[in-house]
């Protein structure tokens, strides 16, 4: 195998995006370096001003279709990678907004915590890109490096660094598991880009190679049974960091799993959607039914998390081009749902000092809007319509339904049901129950624009869905040979002799 | 195929909307008179528009009229489409005249967040309304859920009982659960138009619209799953027995306003007749779904009225009388005859004064009592004459008085069903009979013989609000009840296209032999 690295300048436009942000990193140390007295909320908006600028350029290359591969088809550029880079950058910019009240609570290195977030970013839009399973490795373990910092960042605080250490041994035992399963892959087809190996024979070293990559990746994205370091690492974490970790490493991940399973390993749907459905379900049933129980808001978000991720999964598991539109277009329901309710979780925290749902109650008298922001998010995420999260569930379940994967549906369905429970139960203690305490909290304006974005996400995706859905479709377009069954069956002669 | 009639002013995207911007525009004021009267001009606003729909309706036509027609989501085959047919044209009238009584009810019983009260109530409005107009059925299943929002807060901030919260989301949650399979339902109807489609080499291979759907042949096997998944999430609604557990709550423990519409507005048998006979014929007619549909109809009608004679609290009574109820109306539909399902719609219609009626009657017991127990009352027709005279005609009107509206939607459901099957129709005419007594007796024991002992002396009659309310219920249920031909001329049409396709079944309802059985 040889390496012919020639780069032509056409050939770094395609990596535009990625200088940019690298040369904006750089600066940014720079700035918090030379300037000690600058504040917080200068380096933020700096931080926001590299990202928006990234996120220009992302837009201009998905509509003006400039696509490539570059490094031997380590690195892709296609219609996925910019949709889930433009997925990464937007959530990044609207946690680095949602962080800037948050940052105070940091005794020291305040500036670097723009630092950590950006480059975590950053190694999550090489993850997009990765087409190869070295490139894999290395971005993920470049982004989670990140991760791991800004994890234990409240330092004086027990749970935070309790979250580090657990996020940390398990992030560790996920990249040796990786590292294990590219080398036995690469030892049954000595191949390493994905796209290469569509043709390998099924062997069990092969089996076991790519069963050890989906485990580190299940880790990444949260799925029972890869999920157990997600509810204390999103309690203990800063709020911040956990709407950070709950979205942007999850579309990350899901851009490599759908490169893995619908590109190389297309040829064995049959093998891999049976242990697709099971973590969907262990996922979906698992985090709705513990989610019930929990007494703080960052665990119910959560838990409540980890059955998104099992609705993600099902479409997943269909398999088909209809199933990864359905993928793309839920998460990014979900994002703006998400970040939605993280960043009231955030705003509240701010003004009354506590995540606990009891503490929810009077939230409806106290402040209107938060109160009437979180029942938006809410609603979405459990699927009521006509908001985002309802079209996205709607999308998947079609999906589902086509490839007749009944069992998945019904447990899907029945999960809803089960999830409507206990965001009522949030929204009956916002609504209903009488505040201890009945002074109206102050929101800053840096948390209003949040909150606003994802408002305005959450209802114009569910009331006009119809850009969005145009937009996923033609990203994965390279899935477009994944047709469902019916294309198939014997097509009726061109003259059709009855009206149509 | 039915006939389609565009309308050039879109007055049923009106009719939708009005409430819910009337809802936006209420949270502007802060003065409640400011809020009370505005809410009662968009109310009458909205019955203005709707009565307008009805006399513009053409009767005897089973054409969809002031048809809206514009593509939502085209990737997934969703549009925005609305339109009035016999079925629903009736609902839509309906709707706005008990959102207009219950405005002119909350004036004064509402007794805190009255501006939150009026939106939640015209949100309701407005999502009902979209219940009965859409004719896309993701644009109907958007409704349906969004239903449950505004009712959740009107059950829980403004009901009176103490388990009002576990009534609240016992509702939410029931619903939820029947409408899921539902949804399910729904995406099977869409995939088997997909096949059907790509094998046709359509431009537009997902569709939800019904009309589009109409032309699709289903396997019976396909289309009875269907109807099964449809039939959860209609029956829940309904509630058809046994998924009824969730109404008494909800009844009892919500204020009176949301009874009269759970009550009164029959959206899970409306779901029946609007979506699952239509779609599925072929199901509809096939021997077991009858027999369950009618076992569970004729159970309904003889265990609602068991229990409602052995109420004491008069909205239980009126919860299992509504149960009674539904279930003449689900065996007069699947009866799936001329006179069954004509019959079924105008119960359906009547239940909607009647039933209502007794509710508001309800209200006015309890705003006297502050409680709606037997106990509480007695003998009280000596010191309020009017409130049981409206009392006992609203009431007779509910167990079918001949000269009332109930006698013609019950003697057309008999009669559907004695044709359909004699033992059936046996059965259900026991339900009349029982009906009959437990409205009576409960009506004897409270208003007449000697004054209860928590009766007071003073005790009021009837104020005008309320007189203009229950007259206004008493002159619909006249009139239906002595000159019906109007309302059944609107829906004649539709119902005898109905039974047309009943007959012809799904696979013969393309114009030419069909070539292709998907399956």
């Amino acid at each position: 195998m040889t390496f012919a690295l020639t780069i032509s300048p056409s050939d770094l436009l395609l990596l535009l995006p990625e200088i940019l942000l690298t040369f904006w990193l750089c600066l940014i140390l720079i700035i918090d370096f030379s300037f000690p007295r600058l504040r917080n909320e200068q380096l933020a908006y700096f931080s926001i001003a590299g990202l928006v600028a990234t996120l220009g350029c992302l837009v201009w290359f998905d509509v003006a279709d400039i696509t490539g591969a570059l490094f031997g088809n380590m690195f892709v550029l296609d219609g996925m990678a910019l949709f889930f880079k433009i997925f990464i950058v937007g959530s990044t910019i609207l946690v680095v907004l949602a962080s800037i009240d948050f940052i105070h609570r940091f005794k020291f290195f305040r500036g670097e915590f723009y630092f950590l977030v950006v480059m975590s970013a950053l190694g999550m839009m090489f993850m997009a890109s990765a087409n190869d399973l070295l490139s894999v490795f290395v971005a993920l373990e470049f982004s989670t490096l990140g991760l791991y910092v800004l994890v234990s960042y409240l330092r004086d605080d027990m749970a935070s660094n309790e979250a580090g250490v657990k996020f940390f041994i398990l992030g560790i035992f996920a990249a040796a598991l990786l590292a294990y399963g590219i080398s036995l892959v690469y030892g049954e087809t000595g191949k390493l880009v994905f796209s290469d190996m569509t043709s390998a024979q099924a062997t069990p070293g092969l089996a076991i190679g790519f069963l050890l990559i989906f485990a580190a990746l299940g880790f990444k994205i949260g799925a029972v049974p890869f999920h157990s370091w997600i509810p204390d690492t999103y309690h203990g974490s800063p709020t911040p960091v956990t709407a950070f970790l709950s979205i942007a490493p999850k579309g990350a991940a899901f851009a490599i799993l759908l490169r893995m399973f619908f590109v190389s390993l297309a040829t064995f749907k049959p093998v891999w959607i049976l242990l697709l459905v099971a973590t969907s379900v262990l996922s979906m049933t698992y985090g709705n039914i513990v989610a019930i129980a929990q007494k703080n808001m960052k665990r119910l978000l959560a838990y409540s998390g980890i059955a998104q991720i099992g609705n993600v999964l099902i479409g997943l598991a269909t398999g088909t081009k209809m199933g990864s539109d359905a993928m793309l277009f839920y998460l990014l329901t979900y994002l703006f749902a998400n970040l939605g309710a993280f960043a009231v979780v955030i705003a509240v925290s701010e003004a009354i000092g506590s995540d606990e749902i009891d503490d929810y109650s009077g939230l409806g008298r106290r402040s209107p809007f938060l109160a009437f922001s979180m029942l938006i998010f809410l609603l979405s995420l459990a699927g009521v319509p006509p908001l985002a999260g309802f079209i996205g569930k709607l999308y998947i379940f079609v999906a589902a339904v086509k490839e007749g994967l009944y069992l998945l549906i019904t447990v899907g369905l029945i999960n809803v049901v089960i999830s409507m429970y206990y965001y009522l139960i949030v929204v009956k203690k916002m609504y209903v129950t009488e505040p201890h305490d009945r002074s109206p909290l102050k929101v800053s304006g840096s948390m209003k624009a949040v909150v606003y974005v994802c408002l305005a996400g959450t209802l114009a995706i569910g009331i006009y869905p119809q850009p969005v859905t145009d937009w996923v479709v033609s990203a994965v377009m390279m899935f477009s040979h994944l047709a469902d069954p019916t294309a198939s069956l014997p097509v009726p002669p061109a003259v059709v002799p009855f009206g149509g | 195929m039915l006939e389609e009639l565009a309308s050039a002013f879109p007055i049923l995207t009106c009719i939708l909307f009005l409430p819910v911007i009337g809802a936006a525009v209420l949270w502007l004021f802060d003065d409640e008179d400011m809020v009370k009267t505005s809410a009662l001009t968009i109310a009458l606003l909205e019955l203005a528009l709707s009565i307008f729909v009805l006399l513009r309706f053409i009767p005897d036509s089973a054409a969809m009229q002031f048809s809206e027609h514009v593509p939502w989501i085209p990737a997934l085959g969703i549009s925005y489409h609305l339109a009035v047919d016999g079925i629903s044209v009736l609902f839509v009238g309906l709707t706005a005249f008990l959102t207009v009584l219950i405005v002119i009810y909350s004036w004064d019983t509402v007794r805190h967040q009255m501006k939150l009260y009026m939106m939640a109530l015209l949100a309701l409005e407005t999502t009902t309304m979209g219940v009965f107009l859409s004719i896309d059925l993701i644009l109907f299943f958007v409704f349906w859920e969004l239903m449950l929002i505004p009712s959740y807060f009107l059950i829980k901030l403004w009901g009176g009982g103490a388990e009002r919260h576990y009534a609240a989301l016992k509702f939410v949650l029931y619903t939820l659960l029947g409408s899921v399979f539902m949804l399910v339902g729904i995406a099977l109807l869409d995939i088997n138009f997909h096949q059907w489609a790509t094998l046709r080499h359509m431009e537009r291979t997902y569709s939800f619209d019904l009309l589009e759907l109409l032309s699709v042949p289903i396997p019976l096997g396909q289309q009875i799953l269907i109807f099964w998944l449809l039939f959860l999430g209609f029956a829940f609604k309904a509630p058809v027995f046994p998924f009824h557990t969730w109404l008494a709550d909800a009844l009892l423990e919500g204020p009176i306003g949301m009874a009269v519409v759970l009550g009164g507005l029959k959206l899970g048998t409306f779901g029946f007749i609007r979506f699952s006979i239509p779609l599925l014929p072929d199901a509809s007619k096939s021997q077991t779904v009858v027999a369950v549909t009618m076992a569970l109809g004729l159970a309904a009608i003889l265990y609602g009225a068991i229990m409602a004679l052995i109420q004491q609290d008069f909205r239980r009574l009126l919860a299992f009388s509504s149960i009674s109820h539904l279930g003449f109306v689900v065996v007069g539909l699947f009866a799936l005859n001329y006179q069954g399902l004509q019959g079924s719609l105008l119960t359906m219609i009547n239940l909607g004064f009647s039933t209502a009626g007794l509710f508001f009657i309800a209200g006015f017991l309890h705003s006297r009592q502050q409680s709606t127990q037997l106990g509480a009352f007695g003998g009280m027709a000596k010191q309020t004459p009017l409130l049981a005279s409206f009392f006992l005609f609203i009431g007779l009107a509910s167990i079918g008085l001949p000269g009332t509206n109930g006698f013609v939607g019950e003697f057309l459901i008999l009669l559907g069903t004695f044709k359909a099957n004699w033992l059936y129709g046996g059965i259900a005419v026991t339900g009349v009979i029982f009906s009959a007594a437990y409205f009576l007796w409960y009506y004897e024991r409270s208003m007449l013989g000697p004054l209860g002992k928590a009766v007071k002396n003073t005790i009021s009659d009837l104020h005008f609000r309320e007189i203009l309310i229950a007259s206004a219920l008493s002159v619909m249920i006249l009139w239906i009840g002595l000159y019906p031909s109007p309302f059944l001329r609107m829906i004649n049409g539709s119902v005898q296209a109905l039974v047309d396709r009943l007959e012809r079944g799904t696979v013969a309802s393309i114009d030419s032999k069909p070539l292709i059985t998907v399956d």
